[in-house]
């Protein structure tokens, strides 16, 4: 378990990695790798599913793909030949690479090595079957081995390229052109280049008809965006400099529940299905803590009450949970109303078990989410001796039951008191 | 499994996936009978693709998969010389932009594509572009902002 929770350590540093292309361009807060890793996840998943491909393949291709890039950063494709000064960095940056095929290969080949070498680096303690299975997902999205790792590569992309539109906006065309160039050069998939005229629909006004279905699934991944830019609550109530996104948090969760769950026999897909939609109501009802409702307005009172794990007769506790829940799933209800009917109860239904642990996967992802919550925690204690994660261990000693996240608690306990 | 469609792919592609379907039963075989296969000793099979097909479900679908794709294949021929000087797939392009900076592409089918080494698909919107240009043609790139290239030469691998 020392292991896995150095694993989990070392893949919370892609959480506060922003990335690179657009740092360059002057961007700031960009998408960090982690928050790029989760939409890409949820979009391979939903635009797979029109092609009927194998959604925890594709979930894992995404969630592998930047794994890396703990060790190696993040390299864009233009590493090794952007110019040094800014203006000229800059200037070159309007454009896709343009290169012989030659030098293309040797540069991919140089990339690949380099990026194997890293991710073979930070799975390598993890045990023999859990470093395949994420380097076997990761040579998917690579080497496009299936359907579902040559898809996820193309998703990857346009995941990019929309990142690259909401932050340079539609007016400054010229320098989201390096990214559609590069997306004509790979796209071939029939829905994704459909896609790709829905998203010109959408922001350059393309007249187009018929695609009414990948029209909502866009709106649906510009919705779930807000959780890439929607800092944790909690930690704001506790005065965290630049906390953990909620897409950050929802990455650490699922990458812990696809290695602790392994273990468990638990049904994968739906493991990694649920880890992505447990916070995804945050979208409309905002982050949301148990603090929330009872905090005062007068900060002295604030600060006691947050240094201590909130302490409710049993009757309080379910009133609150009632309130939550039918907020939650108003929310989520709203969020995937134009979605595909079976993909729309699919989520409904992940987001209900994990609410009410009403399934082997729910009850383990719920007690797995608080010790999420935790490392978050004892990784901010850690830089800052004033943040005290007291409140945090009393409320996953009290919800946590199942042995591998007491594995988990136990070696955290050991590793940071 | 994807509508009906024919798969382009170069001589050497076919032979690497007729080899893969093949080694890929045996595999199956071994593992159903619980041997150790012996495909495992060859040196030239890559290690990271069967390391990959230990996965039993893909391995089974990845069969299916195969076998659908062998049936449907074409393999691409160069074209007649008088014809060479168009681009058609399996060809080699260099294009030159407005500030002279040159590109390079080679046009495969889907299933060799790897774009970031400048192999794309004759189905991007650029390889469909490219398709049925000379040299000296300008050819635009449709992202919202247009990029122009005017294509330079044309090769086809000799056969």
């Amino acid at each position: 378990m020392e292991k896995n929770l150095n694993f989990f350590i070392e893949i919370n540093k892609l959480k506060d990695m922003e990335r690179t292309g657009l740092t360059w361009l002057g961007v700031k807060n960009p998408e960090t790798v982690a928050e790029h890793t989760i939409i890409c996840a949820f979009a391979a998943w939903v635009l797979g599913r029109l092609n009927n491909l194998n959604a925890g393949r594709l979930i894992k291709a995404a969630l592998s793909h930047d794994l890396c890039e703990v060790y190696s950063g993040d390299m864009t494709p233009f590493w090794g030949i952007l110019p040094e000064e800014k203006k000229a960095r800059k200037e070159f940056l309007k454009r896709w690479i343009c290169l012989p095929v030659k030098e293309k290969e040797a540069r991919n080949r140089e990339r690949f090595s380099t990026e194997k070498k890293c991710l073979l680096k930070l799975t390598g303690s993890l045990g023999k079957k859990t470093e395949k299975e994420i380097l076997n997902s990761w040579l998917d999205y690579e080497k496009r081995f299936s359907r579902e790792g040559k898809f996820a590569r193309q998703v990857d992309q346009i995941e990019g390229m929309l990142e690259a539109i909401y932050h340079l906006g539609k007016n400054k065309r010229a320098w989201v052109t390096p990214w559609w160039e590069e997306a004509e050069e790979t796209i071939d998939d029939k829905i994704l280049l459909d896609f790709l005229k829905v998203i010109q629909k959408k922001f350059y006004g393309k007249k187009l008809k018929n695609y009414r279905q990948l029209q909502d699934i866009l709106d649906f991944i510009l919705e779930i965006w807000k959780v890439k830019k929607m800092a944790r609550h909690y930690w704001n109530l506790r005065h965290v400099k630049k906390p953990e996104t909620v897409a950050g948090h929802i990455f650490t969760l699922t990458i812990m529940a696809w290695v602790l769950g392994r273990k468990k026999k638990l049904n994968m897909e739906k493991l990694l299905k649920m880890a992505l939609c447990h916070e995804l109501s945050a979208v409309y009802t905002g982050d949301t803590t148990q603090y929330d409702s009872v905090l005062p307005k007068n900060l002295a009172g604030r600060e006691k009450i947050l240094k201590k794990m909130l302490r409710m007769t049993q009757k309080e506790k379910q009133r609150i949970f009632l309130r939550d829940f039918r907020q939650e799933k108003k929310s989520l209800e709203k969020l995937t109303r134009k979605l595909m009917p079976s993909l729309r109860r699919e989520m409904l239904q992940l987001w209900r078990e994990y609410r009410t642990r009403s399934s082997r996967e729910g009850y383990f992802l719920s007690q797995l989410n608080v010790s999420a919550v935790l490392l978050q925690g004892l990784l901010y204690e850690k830089k800052d001796k004033n943040f005290s994660s007291a409140p945090l261990w009393e409320w996953a000693f009290e919800i946590s039951d199942d042995p591998a996240v007491c594995n988990l608690l136990r070696e955290m306990k050991k590793k940071f008191c | 499994m994807p509508e009906e469609k024919t798969f382009y792919l170069t001589l050497e592609g076919l032979e690497k996936l007729k080899k893969e379907y093949s080694d890929l039963k045996n595999l199956k075989l071994s593992k159903t009978k619980g041997e150790v296969p012996s495909i495992w000793e060859s040196e030239d099979l890559n290690p990271e693709y069967l390391s990959f097909q230990e996965d039993l479900s893909f391995l089974e679908s990845r069969i299916s998969e195969l076998e659908y794709i062998l049936k449907n294949a074409k393999v691409i021929k160069n074209p007649p010389k008088e014809k060479q000087s168009v681009i058609s797939l399996g060809a080699k392009v260099t294009l030159e932009d407005s500030e002279g900076r040159i590109n390079e592409y080679m046009v495969v089918g889907t299933l060799e594509a790897n774009p970031n080494e400048g192999k794309i698909s004759s189905e991007s919107p650029i390889g469909k572009i490219l398709l049925g240009h000379k040299t000296r043609d300008q050819i635009f790139v449709t992202s919202p902002i247009k990029v122009a290239y005017r294509i330079k030469k044309i090769k086809y691998q000799s056969c």
